[in-house]
């Protein structure tokens, strides 16, 4: 049974799936939800994203029903139907998408029947429940995923042999999808593949709708869009693998390393890809050798965000910038079975350094673990602890780190005190700029 | 007005008859108002908004030393999410040892929904108490327990015996109304159910009465007014509203936002109800004059010199203190005029369209037209009989808005749309949260209000003539990003009533559940 949960650091599934809709190219979704909650969710998908903006139609310009006590007591269909209806004559998209909220499926609505009146129309019109109470903001991108690898995507059965997609970085739940995916397309066009990534830069609804084609699926992600996956695999023969996603050299490297062998690309390839990769980033990476020793900047770090970032962040700091990121606080609802594959992301690090690894969702507990694992000062005069400490993890830990007296970097959702536009972290070029932004904290407190 | 013996308060559709779907001239909605034939409340296309249970966050965020608990699933309160890293600078302006935000959601699932939510609502509020010891712990209803029947006030009335925090529940199901502002009379059921009037933790300590200590007491009391303000306020606007009471020799208690809840407990030993806006505070004000005989004033926003100039003297009248509100007003508004001159020149000419709540706008139109500015239009969330009453204020004071544009509802941008492109005025003045899209018309844009500027008093007219000179001095951004952002309605859209999807056929009386 679940728990609640103290200072969450998501929304809900009707969240997820408003905002992974949001930033898919030229798509409406159209809300069957209970009054207020589109608004209720809309500043979270902005001002906790880095300011992402409303998006194309969503924000105060989201369709919704608004259902209220008329619809909860005499059903709302008809209202979904002619939402619908007026949406499409007045809201210009290539695919209307429609979700649900708690209420309007407590109640029994069942969204297919209004859907099949728009069956053969002009535009494709689609739908998921997507309810609150079905889990958080992941369980519904998870669900757009699939609702759109079952409803949207086209079968194919002529392969394109240099044609992968790629998922499993979250948009807006990772702040810096929009960046990071850029960042990893740009990795695999150098193994010398085309990248569908559906939510980045340059794609259209037209790469989604002949995604099929691809030969091969690639899950940025233990966890995220690992069902989706399977669905895609089931309804359209396409396989797929699940790799952690990379942030520096050594999660890069395995990462190009595992890619390469599902794809089956030659070694030495591989080998030639990694290898300019390297040169580029120790180029820059070196020049820090100055300030690095003369002001001691290595730091203990305490990581707290999601499962696809923290193991991304643990290893950069402990096997790329030799920092000893001694605790690790997994934020996500995850089963069992999910804690054991992330568990697996923490072990075998070239530095030797190993995490104490919890999963918590109460952001209360930090303070709690930092206390457990570093001890807890009383004054006395030789005393190990937090420090020289560093804290990376969302808005919700600046409390934290103020209280301490230690650092903090903003990298994991929610993030509210910095504007993030193209910026991403994965891979060579994106753990530079994340080298950029945590050694910056240090030398702009001096 | 009494309800407070109720758990829950009635809805605004019910309580004021408010409406929130019209579009027309001022004229006309003053004219319906006053035939009683305003309740259309429904659109046949709608874009989301907040439900009260968002906007009770507004508020409640604010309270100290309190925890709140959010009991729904994990998505409701999501705007404490955004404000969770940045509520603590406000809060410090108020209170140094401020500690940020902290809440709780029960996270109720699929199975809670089958079996009821109440364990983990309890399991929510004593680790609430255990862990942060506050003084008060609220409980924030929302749809899903309230339609799977979870009875949250028998879990908080068992809890309280054993926690020493106050707990107070707030009913603002969102389902409930699609008047948002509804919130304002849950946020203030709550308090005054279980804060007002209740015992504060005060010095055990038997004191000796002492007659001249009492007279002092009482004679304090007599001077004493309960400014309520609104948590669209900034710091820099109470400032200057308490500033111009004192300068009247009045003491000034400051609620609800940013107080403490022992705040609330003698917060009806006072003179007077001061409302910064009726939208917020005639549930409160009502009731306190029902059940403690506090009067109140009500009938305008110290927004404008006009406006501000009203405001004060309907408090002078009260402590009879009228000859010396009159000076306090030659002065501030002589020494005001004075510097205006400049923005004056620079301003006139220039024309606005706002939007926002019904009060805020049409005192803002008012300050806005003393600075020289045309107003096209008017967009108000709602509308009610507080709306009336500054409606005809605003039709006497500029007789020319009788031809503006109003048009209700919340929200609802695609109406917005296509009364800019129709107006096209020089600067749009908006609720902030959907004023990007008037940016991506390339209109420039004012925020109605904000947390880090002043708009209050006679200050906040010079800070708003100031700022808006200043915001019209470079509007290269709005001009750059039209070029290339674009909006997502079809283009015949803006060719169309403006109102056309407002639906006449249906009246929504809110039934109750
Ligand atoms: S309308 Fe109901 S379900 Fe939606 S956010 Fe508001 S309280 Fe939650």
């Amino acid at each position: 049974m679940s728990k609640f949960v103290e200072r969450p650091r998501y929304v809900c599934a009707l969240g997820g799936a408003v905002g992974t809709l949001k930033v898919l190219p030229r798509t409406i979704p159209i809300l069957h939800a209970a009054t207020g909650c589109g608004g209720n969710v809309a500043l979270a998908l902005n001002q906790a994203a880095g300011y992402l903006g409303s998006g194309y139609c969503a924000g105060q310009a989201l369709s919704s029903t608004n259902a209220s006590e008329r619809e909860i007591v005499f059903g709302g269909e008809d209202r979904l139907t002619e939402q619908i209806a007026n949406t499409i004559k007045l809201i210009d998209g290539d695919l209307y998408f429609v979700i649900t909220g708690c209420m309007v499926e407590m109640i029994g609505d069942d969204i297919k029947n209004s859907i099949k009146k728009f069956d053969g129309g002009d535009v494709p019109v689609i739908g998921a429940e997507t309810g609150g109470f079905h889990g958080n903001y992941y369980k519904g991108y998870e669900i757009v995923l699939k609702t759109l690898f079952r409803d949207f995507v086209e079968q194919k059965t002529v392969k394109d042999r240099k044609l992968v997609n790629l998922w499993g970085v979250v948009p807006i739940q990772d702040v810096f999808w929009k960046g990071n995916m850029a960042l990893i397309k740009d990795l695999l066009t150098k193994l010398g593949y085309r990248v569908n990534t559906f939510f980045g830069d340059g794609e259209t609804l037209d790469n989604l709708r002949h995604s099929a084609a691809a030969t091969l699926n690639i899950v940025v992600s233990d966890t995220f869009g690992v069902e989706a996956a399977q669905v895609f695999q089931e309804v359209h023969g396409v396989p797929y693998i699940s790799v952690p996603f990379p942030i520096g050299d050594h999660g890069s490297e395995s990462f190009l390393r595992r890619v390469g062998s599902a794809l089956g690309i030659a070694n030495a390839f591989v080998d030639k890809v990694i290898e300019r990769e390297q040169g580029y980033y120790y180029s820059y990476f070196e020049r820090l050798g100055d300030v690095y020793s003369d002001l001691d900047l290595q730091r203990y770090a305490v990581v707290v965000g999601d499962s696809n970032y923290t193991q991304a962040l643990a290893r950069f700091l402990a096997d790329d910038l030799g920092w000893l990121p001694e605790l690790v606080v997994i934020t996500d609802f995850l089963t069992d079975e999910q804690q054991d594959t992330v568990r697996r992301n923490f072990a075998g690090y070239e530095s030797g350094i190993e995490p104490e690894l919890v999963f918590d969702t109460d952001a209360s507990n930090i303070g709690k673990y930092i206390a457990g694992h570093w001890g807890q000062s009383n004054g006395q005069r030789y005393f190990e602890g937090f420090n020289p400490g560093f804290i990376l993890g969302s808005a919700i830990e600046r409390d934290i780190a103020e209280k301490l007296g230690v650092p903090q970097l903003t990298v994991t959702y929610p993030i509210s005190n910095r504007v993030v536009l193209d910026r991403g972290y994965a891979g060579y070029a994106g753990a530079l700029r994340l080298t950029e932004d945590i050694l910056s904290t240090l030398v702009g407190s001096r | 007005m009494d309800y407070i013996r109720e758990k829950t308060p009635p809805v605004r559709e019910n309580r004021l008859g408010a409406c929130m779907a019209f579009g027309g001239s001022c004229c006309e909605l003053s004219a319906q108002s006053k035939k009683g034939c305003l309740y259309n409340n429904n659109r046949t296309f709608s874009q989301s908004q907040g439900c009260q249970l968002t906007l009770s966050l507004a508020i409640l965020n604010t309270i100290r030393d309190s925890v709140i608990v959010v009991h729904s699933p994990i998505g409701c309160g999501a705007s404490l999410v955004a404000q969770a890293g940045i509520a603590k600078g406000f809060q410090k302006l108020r209170d140094p040892n401020a500690f940020g935000l902290r809440w709780i959601n029960t996270n109720l699932d699929e199975l809670d929904v089958v079996n009821g939510g109440e364990e983990k609502l309890r399991s929510a509020i004593l680790y609430a108490d255990r862990e942060y010891r506050p003084s008060a712990i609220i409980v924030m209803n929302s749809c899903v327990p309230s339609l799977i029947g979870d009875d949250i006030d028998a879990v908080i009335e068992d809890l309280q015996k054993q926690v020493t925090a106050k707990i107070v529940p707030v009913h603002c199901e969102g389902f409930k109304t699609k008047i948002q502002a509804t919130a304002y009379d849950a946020v203030y059921h709550g308090i005054l159910r279980h804060l007002v009037g209740v015992e504060k933790y005060e010095d055990p300590d038997p004191v000796i009465p002492d007659e001249l200590e009492e007279l002092k007491e009482k004679y304090r009391i007599s001077r004493t007014v309960n400014v309520l303000n609104v948590s669209s306020m900034s710091r820099m606007d109470e400032q200057e509203l308490v500033k111009l009471l004192q300068s009247l020799d009045l003491n000034v208690r400051i609620l609800p936002c940013y107080a403490h809840p022992d705040d609330f407990a003698d917060s009806y030993e006072a003179a007077l109800n001061v409302s910064i806006c009726a939208t917020h505070d005639d549930y409160f004000s009502e009731h306190m004059k029902t059940k403690y005989g506090v009067p109140f004033i009500l009938e305008t926003i110290p927004i404008g010199i006009a406006n501000t100039n009203k405001w004060l003297l309907d408090i002078a009248r009260v402590f009879r203190i009228e000859e010396r509100a009159q000076k306090l007003i030659a002065s501030e508004v002589g020494a005001l005029e004075a510097v205006l001159t400049p923005y004056r020149e620079f301003l006139t000419g220039k024309t606005a369209l706002l939007g926002g709540g019904e009060i805020r706008i049409l005192t803002t139109a008012e300050l806005l037209h003393s600075l020289g500015i045309q107003i096209l239009g008017l967009r108000g969330f709602h509308f009610d009989r507080y709306g009336e009453a500054l409606l005809d204020q605003l039709l006497e004071d500029v007789p020319a808005s009788e031809r503006a544009i109003i048009n209700i509802g919340t929200g609802q941008p695609f109406e917005q749309a296509n009364l800019l492109a129709r107006l096209k005025p020089d600067v749009f003045v908006g609720h902030p949260g959907g004023n990007g899209w008037a940016n991506k018309q390339g209109i420039p844009v004012f925020p109605l209000f904000g947390q880090t500027y002043n708009y209050m008093g006679y200050l906040g007219v010079f800070e708003v003539a100031r700022r808006l000179t200043r915001i019209l001095k470079n509007t290269s951004y709005s001009r750059n990003i039209v070029k290339h952002a674009r909006l997502p309605y079809r283009k015949d859209w803006y060719d169309q009533d403006p109102f056309s999807y407002i639906d006449q056929g249906v009246a929504d009386q809110g039934m109750a559940l």
